[in-house]
C-alpha cells in the first residue's frame, strides 16, 4: 500500500466517525457515540504511523507524492483536483494533529459525560480533525482553502457549542467572520498565483515560482501578505487574534484541541509549506517576523494580567505561536515545527488541567478564588506543573529545547535578526512569570471553599441554585445541558487521567528528540522539504546551541523565581506594582484596546452604513423613485387613475387573450 | 422532448381545473415530478461535448413575421431548465402539504408558470423568448395579489403586486420594443427573423447595438433584481405567499441573469464590451448593498430578499468579466443560489410558524427541540455564505477569478461582499435557531412532510459541493462560445492563456 493511499485513509476515518455520530444521533447510546469519535481518530492516527512508515522507506528525495480522486473543477484553463500532497512536513503535521487530537477525545470521552450534546460535540470534534487533516494534506490551493474554511467552521461550531449563551454565540460569530477574512486573503493569493503561474498545485507552483518572479517583485510580494493574511487570521497574530481569547467560550476539551495544539497552528504550517514563496518575498517573511514577534511580546503582557484561566492560557497560546511565527518566517523551518509539536503537547495538557479545576471550581474560571489545589487535586496540579514547566522552557524540558532552537537560528543568521533573539528571550522571561502567576496562584496555599470540598468530601463543588453563565452572571439556559449536572476532574475519571499523563509525559520529555549535538530526529526527517532553500540550511552551531539554550535555562529559572517572589514570598507586590504602573496595568487588562479600535473602525462604520442605507436611502431614494413617479400620476387627475389600476388587470388579461390567440393561430396553420 | 417538457406543467395544470379540491395539490405535484423526470431524461441525453444547440424544435409559427416556434438546450441553460423542475416539484409539494384558498387556481397558476419559465429558458427565438418572459408575470402576479398577505407594517399585497407589475413591465415594454427593433434593424429591408441564431450571424450596427443593449439591460436587471431597480422587491417579498416564493426567489432571479448570456452577449457584442464596466458597477453596487441591507434587515423573508440581490450581483460580474471561467462560474453559481434560497424560503415558513412571527429579533433557540431542522438550516446557511467546499464557493471562485484576472480592482471590491456574507448568513442561522427561545415560540422538530420538501434540496447542494465539475463540464463548451463571440479574437482564452504562460517560462528556463 501506498503513502497516499494510506493518506486517504487518514481523511476516511474521521469523516466516516463524524458521519457516524452526526447521522446516529437519535440511536447511538451516547458512550458508543464517544467511543466510535475517538477509535477514529486512533485509527488515523494508526494510519498517519503507515504513513510514515511508508515514507520512510524510500529515498529522501523521493519522499514527496501527489494522488487526486477526480476533477473537482476542471474546465476554462482552471485545474482543480481532489488532490493531496504527501511529504515530510504533511506527515509531521498529521501525526501531530492525530496524535494529540486521540489523546483529547479520549479526555472529552470523560470530561463531557454529562453534556446533553455528548454526541453533537463528538460529530463535531471529529469534523474538525477531518478538516485540518485535509488543511495539512491538501495538494493544491483551493484545497487547502477548502479545508482552511472547513476548521474554520468546525470552530465556530465549537465555540458556540452552549448555543444558547449569548456570549458563546457571540464569541463564535467572531471567530468565524474573521477566519473568513482570513480566507479572502488567501483567495486572493490563489487568484494572484493562477494570474501568475497558471496553476494551483503546489508541486508546480514551487516549482515555477523561482524561474517566474524576482525576488521582491510586487507580485510575489503581494501573494506573500495575502498569506499572511489568512495565516495570521487562523493563527491569531495581530491584529487578526480577538477572537481567540473569546473562543474560550466552547467547552475546554476545545480550547484544548483546536485553539492552543492544533487549528491555530495552521498559519506556521502554511508559512512553511510555501517557503519557497516567502524566500523569494523577503520583505513580506520580515513583516511576518516582526508581527510574529509583536504578537508574542503583547500578548505576554496581557497574559500576565488576566484574570480568566482559560484566556490567560489562551494569550500564551498567542504568544507561543508568535515564536513559531518568527521561526519559520525567518528561515528555521524545522525550529518551528519542532516547537509547534511541543507546544501542542504542552499546551493542550496546561488546558487539560485547566479544564479539571474549573470542572471543580463548578465552571469559575476566575484564578483570584482559587487556591490549594495541591492538596485537593494532586494528578492535576502535578499536570499542570509539568506543563507550566515546558512552557516555562524549564531546563531539560520539551519547550527548552523547541524554544531555544528558533532563538539560536536568529542569532546564527545574524544581521538584524539578532532582534528577535533578544526580543525572544524577554518574551520567554515574561512566559516564565505569568506561567507560574498562574500555577502559585491555583496550587499552593490555603484550599479555597471548592478545593476544601474536595478533601473534606470527596465530592466535586456544586453551585446552589440555577447555573450561572461566569462571564456575564446571568442565568443559564439549563436546557441546552450546560453546566451538564456532574462536573468531572481528572482525578475520578480515568479517560481524563490517561489522556493528561501521555501528554504529561510528552511535555517533559517530548524534546529530546531534538538535542543540539545528541540527535536531530525531526530536523533530519524535514530536511527533505526545505530542500535547496539557502535559509535552511544555516545552521547555528552545536556551541552556539548549547549557549543559547543556557541562556534559556537562566532566564526561565529568573522567571520563576519572580513569580515567586511576586506571588509566594511577597504576595503584596502585585497590587503595589499595579498601582504604581497604573497605566501600563490598565493597557494590559485592557488587552492593548485592540477590540475597541476594530470595533470603532470597522463594526460601527459598516453597522452605520447599514442603518443608514436601510433608513434613508432605501425609504427615500429607491422608493422614493416610484412613490414619487405614482404621486405625480396620481395628482394629474382621476382620470388617469381608472387608467392606472385598470391598466395593469387589462395588461395581463390582454396578455393571456394575446398568447393564446397565438398559439391557437399556430396550431391552425400547421 | 423539449415540447413534452415545455408543455407538462400546463395540461396538468388545465386538467386540475376538473379534480377535486382534495386531490388538485397531489395532481399538480405529480405534474412537476413528471417535468422533472423530463429535464432529468434531457440531462442524460445532454451531449457535453458540442457546443450547438440540441434537441431542437423548430417550426414557423408566423412565417410572416418570422416568428418562429423554437426550442433547444445546450450548455447555458440545460441546468436551469433542471433547477426549475427541482424548485417547481418543491414548491408544489410545499404547497401541497398545506392548505390553500381555491386550491384548483392556486395550482393552475403555479403550473402555468412553470411553463412560462420553461419556455423562456427555451425559447431560442427573440420573440417567443419576449413572449414567455412576460408571461411568467401574469401567473405571479395573481398568485401575489390573491394568495399573498397584507402587512401591518406595509403595503397590502394588492399594492405591493402592482408596484412589482409595474417596475418589470416597464422592462418588459423595453424589452419588447427592443427585440422588434433588433430584427428589424438587422434585417436591413430584406427577410425578416427572430431567430436568434440568425440575428447573431446578421449582426447590428454599433450604434443601434448600444441603445437595445441597455433596454434589454433594464428589463433583465429590474428582474434580478440589480441595485437601484429592486424597489419593487421589499414589498413583493413580504407579501407573497410562501411556497410561491420557493419558486419565485430561485428561479425568475436566474431568467434575468440568464437573458444577458442568450440574449445580449451574441446578438450586442460591441456595446457589451463597450458597457462592461457600466454593469459591472451596477454588479458590485448590488453585491455591496444588498449584503449591507441583508445584515441590517430584521425580516427574515428579507434577509433572504436582499442577500439574493448580493448573490445576483456575483452571477452579473461573472458574465460581465468576458471571460469564460467567469461565466461559467456565473451558470453554477445561478443553479447554486436557486438550492440556496428555495429551501432557505421553506426553513423560513417552517420558522413562522413555530414563531408567529418573521421579525428575526423576536426569534431564537429553535435547535433544541429541533436538531434535523438546524442540521438542514446549517448546511443552508453555509452554502449560502459560499463556505469553501460548497459547489457555491466553486461558484464565487470561478466568477472572482474571470474578474480578477480581467478587472483586477472590480474583482478585490466584489470579494469584500464574501465577508459580509458570512455575516449576514449566520445572524440569520444564530438570530433563528441559536440564542434564548422567546416566549411563545415552541421549539419543534420538523415533521417528514417538511423534510421530504427540504431532505432533497439539501442533498442536492451536499451532492454539487462534492462534484461541481458535474455542471461546469456540461457548461463549457457553449459558455467558451458564447464568451469568444463577444471578444471575438482579441482575449485569448483561458487555456490558451496558460499555455502561453507555461510557455514564457520555458523560454525563461532556457534562457538562464
Amino acid at each position: 500500500v501506498s503513502a497516499t493511499a494510506w493518506a486517504w485513509l487518514v481523511l476516511l476515518f474521521p469523516l466516516l466517525g463524524s458521519i457516524t455520530i452526526g447521522l446516529g444521533f437519535r440511536v447511538l447510546p451516547t458512550r458508543i457515540a464517544g467511543a466510535i469519535g475517538t477509535a477514529a481518530i486512533a485509527l488515523a492516527f494508526a494510519a498517519g504511523i503507515a504513513t510514515l512508515l511508508s515514507l520512510l522507506g524510500e529515498d529522501p528525495e523521493a519522499r514527496h507524492h501527489a494522488s487526486s480522486l477526480w476533477d473537482y473543477a476542471s474546465v476554462a484553463g482552471l485545474d482543480i483536483k481532489l488532490g493531496i500532497f504527501v511529504d515530510p512536513l504533511s506527515v509531521f503535521m498529521v501525526l501531530v494533529v492525530t496524535g494529540v487530537s486521540t489523546l483529547i477525545h479520549l479526555y472529552s470521552f470523560g470530561y463531557m459525560q454529562s453534556d446533553a450534546g455528548y454526541r453533537r460535540f463528538f460529530a463535531y470534534l471529529n469534523f474538525f480533525v477531518f478538516s485540518m487533516l485535509l488543511l495539512v494534506l491538501a495538494g493544491n490551493f483551493v484545497l487547502l482553502i477548502v479545508g482552511w474554511a472547513f476548521v474554520g467552521f468546525a470552530s465556530y461550531a465549537l465555540i458556540s457549542f452552549w448555543y444558547r449563551r449569548q456570549t458563546a454565540t457571540k464569541a463564535g460569530m467572531k471567530a468565524f467572520v474573521i477566519n473568513v477574512v482570513g480566507d479572502i486573503g488567501l483567495t486572493l493569493a490563489a487568484f494572484l498565483i493562477f494570474r501568475e503561474l497558471g496553476t494551483f498545485e503546489y508541486s508546480e507552483v514551487f516549482e515555477k515560482a523561482p524561474h517566474v518572479f524576482q525576488t521582491n517583485e510586487w507580485t510575489i510580494t503581494a501573494i506573500c501578505l495575502l498569506l499572511l493574511v489568512g495565516a495570521f487570521a487562523k493563527s491569531a497574530q495581530l491584529p487578526f487574534h480577538t477572537w481567540l481569547p473569546d473562543a474560550m467560550e466552547g467547552p475546554t476539551p476545545v480550547s484544548s484541541l483546536i485553539h492552543a495544539a492544533t487549528m491555530v497552528t495552521a498559519g506556521v504550517y502554511l508559512i512553511a509549506r510555501t517557503h519557497v514563496l516567502f524566500e523569494l518575498a523577503p520583505t513580506a517573511a520580515d513583516i511576518a517576523a516582526f508581527v510574529g514577534l509583536a504578537t508574542l511580546l503583547i500578548a505576554g503582557t496581557i497574559a500576565l494580567v488576566m484574570t480568566d484561566l482559560k484566556r490567560a492560557i489562551a494569550y500564551s497560546t498567542m504568544s507561543q505561536i508568535g515564536y513559531m511565527v518568527v521561526g519559520v518566517s525567518i528561515g528555521a523551518y524545522s525550529a518551528g515545527m519542532f516547537h509547534l509539536m511541543t507546544h501542542a503537547f504542552f499546551k493542550a495538557l496546561l488546558f487539560m488541567a485547566a479544564g479539571s479545576i474549573i470542572a471543580a471550581m463548578a465552571n469559575e474560571q476566575n484564578i483570584d478564588k482559587m487556591s490549594g489545589f495541591g492538596r485537593a487535586m494532586r494528578f492535576t496540579s502535578i499536570a499542570m506543573v509539568c506543563g507550566g514547566l515546558a512552557l516555562a522552557a524549564f531546563p531539560g524540558t520539551s519547550g527548552f529545547f523547541s524554544k531555544d532552537e528558533i532563538l539560536a537560528y536568529a542569532d546564527a543568521r545574524g544581521g538584524m535578526y539578532v532582534i528577535f533573539t533578544v526580543l525572544g528571550y524577554l518574551g520567554a522571561l515574561l512566559t516564565a512569570v505569568y506561567t507560574f502567576r498562574l500555577i502559585f496562584r491555583i496550587i499552593p496555599g490555603r484550599p479555597c471553599p471548592e478545593a476544601q470540598e474536595l478533601i473534606d468530601t470527596g465530592h466535586v463543588h456544586h453551585p446552589d441554585g440555577p447555573p450561572l453563565n461566569p462571564a456575564t452572571g446571568e442565568t443559564e439556559d439549563a436546557d441546552v445541558g450546560f453546566p451538564g449536572p456532574d462536573h468531572h476532574i481528572a482525578e475520578q475519571s480515568w479517560p481524563m487521567k490517561l489522556a493528561m499523563g501521555v501528554l504529561a509525559f510528552l511535555a517533559l520529555a517530548g524534546g529530546l528528540v531534538q538535542v543540539p549535538g545528541v540527535d536531530d530526529v525531526i530536523g533530519a526527517f524535514l530536511e527533505p522539504v526545505w530542500e535547496g532553500s539557502p535559509l535552511a540550511a544555516i545552521h547555528p552551531s552545536d556551541l552556539a546551541e548549547w549557549e543559547g539554550l543556557g541562556v534559556g535555562a537562566a532566564i526561565s529559572v529568573v522567571g520563576i523565581a519572580v513569580a515567586w517572589f511576586l506571588y509566594i514570598a511577597r504576595p503584596e507586590t502585585p497590587a503595589l506594582l499595579q498601582r504604581k504602573l497604573r497605566p501600563l496595568h490598565t493597557l494590559f487588562v485592557n488587552k492593548w484596546y485592540f477590540d475597541e479600535a476594530i470595533d470603532f473602525l470597522i463594526v460601527r462604520p459598516a453597522l452605520a452604513i447599514g442603518r443608514f442605507a436601510n433608513r434613508v436611502f432605501e425609504r427615500f431614494v429607491v422608493d422614493g423613485l416610484v412613490t414619487g413617479t405614482q404621486e405625480t400620476v396620481r395628482g394629474s387627475g382621476s382620470v388617469v387613475r381608472a387608467v392606472q389600476n385598470g391598466f395593469v388587470r387589462s395588461y395581463a388579461l390582454l396578455l393571456i387573450a394575446g398568447f393564446a390567440g397565438l398559439a391557437l393561430y399556430f396550431l391552425l396553420t400547421n | 422532448m423539449l415540447n413534452s417538457l415545455l408543455w407538462t406543467p400546463l395540461a396538468f395544470g388545465i386538467v386540475g381545473l376538473f379534480l377535486p379540491k382534495r386531490a388538485i395539490g397531489w395532481w399538480a405535484t405529480l405534474g412537476a415530478v413528471v417535468t422533472l423526470g423530463l429535464a432529468i431524461a434531457i440531462l442524460v441525453g445532454f451531449d457535453s461535448g458540442s457546443s450547438s444547440l440540441q434537441d431542437t424544435v423548430d417550426v414557423a409559427w408566423i412565417p410572416g413575421l418570422g416568428v418562429d416556434y423554437s426550442l433547444g438546450v445546450d450548455g447555458l441553460n440545460v441546468f436551469l431548465v433542471l433547477l426549475t423542475a427541482v424548485l417547481w416539484t418543491g414548491g408544489t409539494a410545499f404547497a401541497a402539504f398545506r392548505e390553500q384558498e381555491r386550491p384548483q387556481l392556486f395550482f393552475f397558476l403555479m403550473l402555468v408558470a412553470e411553463t412560462a419559465t420553461l419556455g423562456s429558458f427555451l425559447a431560442q427565438d427573440l420573440l417567443l423568448f419576449v413572449l414567455f418572459f412576460d408571461l411568467m408575470l401574469v401567473p405571479f402576479y395573481f398568485l401575489f395579489g390573491v394568495w399573498g398577505s397584507d402587512r401591518e407594517d406595509g403595503p397590502s399585497a394588492a399594492a405591493a403586486t402592482l408596484k412589482m407589475i409595474v417596475y418589470t413591465l416597464i422592462g418588459s415594454l423595453l424589452m419588447l420594443v427592443a427585440a422588434i427593433a433588433t430584427a428589424i434593424i438587422a434585417s436591413d429591408g430584406g427577410h425578416l427573423t427572430f431567430s436568434i441564431a440568425e440575428l447573431q450571424r446578421q449582426g447590428l450596427g454599433e450604434d443601434s447595438q448600444r441603445w437595445i443593449f441597455w433596454f434589454f439591460a433594464a428589463a433583465f436587471l429590474v428582474k434580478m433584481p440589480a441595485f437601484m431597480l429592486h424597489g419593487w422587491m421589499p414589498d413583493a417579498y413580504r407579501a407573497a405567499p410562501l411556497p410561491v416564493l420557493v419558486v419565485f426567489s430561485g428561479v425568475l432571479a436566474k431568467v434575468g441573469a440568464y437573458g444577458f448570456l442568450r440574449v445580449v452577449l451574441p446578438l450586442f457584442p460591441d456595446a457589451t464590451v463597450e458597457f462592461q464596466e457600466a454593469i459591472l458597477v451596477i454588479a458590485l453596487a448590488s453585491i455591496l448593498y444588498g449584503s449591507v441591507m441583508a445584515f441590517t434587515q430584521t425580516n427574515v423573508r428579507l434577509i433572504a430578499g436582499y442577500s439574493s440581490i448580493a448573490q445576483l450581483g456575483f452571477i452579473t460580474a461573472g458574465i460581465f468579466a468576458l471571460r469564460a471561467d467567469g461565466a461559467d462560474g456565473a451558470i453554477l453559481q445561478m443553479v447554486n443560489h436557486g438550492l440556496v434560497v428555495a429551501p432557505l424560503f421553506v426553513i423560513v415558513a417552517v420558522l413562522v410558524e413555530r414563531t408567529g412571527t418573521e421579525d428575526l429579533r423576536a426569534m431564537g433557540g429553535m435547535a433544541l427541540r429541533a436538531p434535523v431542522l438546524a442540521a438542514l438550516f446549517l448546511i443552508v446557511a453555509m452554502a449560502t455564505l459560499a463556505m469553501p467546499g460548497s459547489a457555491n464557493f466553486i461558484g464565487e471562485f470561478y466568477i472572482l477569478n474571470g474578474l480578477f484576472e480581467e478587472k483586477i480592482v472590480f474583482a478585490c471590491i466584489a470579494i469584500s461582499g464574501v465577508a459580509m456574507s458570512a455575516f449576514y448568513a449566520l445572524r440569520l442561522y444564530q438570530g433563528t435557531m441559536h440564542n434564548r427561545q422567546p416566549d411563545g415560540a415552541a421549539s419543534r422538530e420538523i415533521g417528514w412532510r417538511d423534510g421530504v420538501v427540504l431532505a432533497p434540496l439539501v442533498l442536492c447542494i451536499l451532492g454539487l459541493a462534492l462534484y461541481p465539475q458535474l455542471i461546469l463540464h456540461r457548461t463549457e463548451r457553449s459558455v467558451q462560445q458564447t464568451v469568444a463571440g463577444v471578444t471575438g479574437g482579441e482575449a485569448p482564452e483561458a487555456k490558451l492563456a496558460n499555455e502561453m504562460k507555461a510557455h514564457d517560462w520555458e523560454v525563461t528556463l532556457t534562457g538562464r
